[in-house]
């Protein structure tokens, strides 16, 4: 039971992980053997216990790298939240454009089927709430207004 | 209780569906809850590259917009309302990101603890949603 639960807490670092949550009809303890069935995809946070082929290396520490910037850039947009309403400032604008662009981009990256034009539409943010901080008066302080109302 | 309910709710699926998730015969919690997280990270990220694009391409600024509402004169019910909606997903969002962070440690991986996390998060969702609309 105990070694099921370290596979999955392994597998659930990475993308397959997340998908298996989504595909379960009913999530009982007989059908997680049948999933541990699934070759792990490359996205893995955790550290690898499976031996890869040489020519796998380097596309999964890439893709390791990568889930693992994702969760950096979550934890710092949760701490921007409260952040931002105790101090707001110029600095905390700007931080939250780009971390909240950021962290939208990647999560749409996992929607598969939101890929074209991604990094457009991102690019495009980023530079709307850039100029929105520069010229107009900012995200903090756009909030507090709007939450006056 | 929740899973019985849920179970009843797929009897009505759409033959024509988008998804074939969707019409699976048992749903349950932690499936539905995971769909919901894609859906309020969609949805906010929309909302966001929505305010982004307007600032590029509407003209005036963001006081002026803001006079607009409020020339509109809205009722605070309305005004209240608007806010716990834009706030729901957000909050939805945020509480259910903690929990998958929380996966990602290693931690509350068990089934039980799946369908417990999964209530205190919509349990967190819905008090939060109403302390900042009341802001």
């Amino acid at each position: 039971m105990i070694a099921v639960l370290w596979r999955l807490s392994a597998l659930c670092g990475a993308q397959g992980g997340r998908a298996l949550l989504l595909r379960t009809s009913v999530v009982r303890p007989a059908h997680i053997s049948a999933f541990l069935q699934d070759q792990p995809t490359p996205e893995w946070c955790g550290v690898q216990h499976i031996h890869l082929s040489p020519s796998h290396h380097s596309g999964s520490k890439a893709a390791s790298l990568h889930c693992t910037s994702e969760r950096v850039v979550s934890v710092l947009l949760l701490g921007l939240l409260p952040a931002t309403y105790l101090n707001p400032c110029s600095a905390m604008d700007y931080s939250l454009a780009a971390t909240l662009t950021l962290h939208g981009h990647w999560g749409l990256g996992q929607v598969k089927s939101a890929k074209a034009g991604l990094l457009g539409l991102s690019a495009l943010t980023f530079a709307g709430l850039y100029y929105f901080n520069y010229h107009d008066v900012g995200i903090c302080k756009a909030v507090a207004m709007l939450w006056k109302l | 209780m929740a899973a019985f309910l849920l179970r009843h709710v797929s009897r009505h699926c759409l033959r024509n569906h988008f998804s074939p998730q969707l019409c699976v015969r048992n749903w349950s919690l932690p499936m539905a809850m995971s769909i919901c997280h894609r859906g309020t990270g969609i949805a906010l990220s929309a909302g966001v590259s929505l305010f982004g694009m307007s600032a590029l391409l509407l003209p005036g600024n963001f006081e002026s917009y803001l006079e607009l509402v409020k020339s509109l004169c809205l009722g605070p019910a309305l005004i209240h309302t608007a806010k716990f909606a834009l706030v729901f997903p957000l909050m939805y969002h945020t509480w259910n990101g903690i929990r998958h962070l929380m996966w990602d440690l290693g931690k509350g991986l068990k089934i039980p603890q799946l369908y417990q996390s999964g209530v205190v998060v919509l349990v967190l969702t819905v008090l939060s949603s109403l302390g900042l609309a009341a802001m």
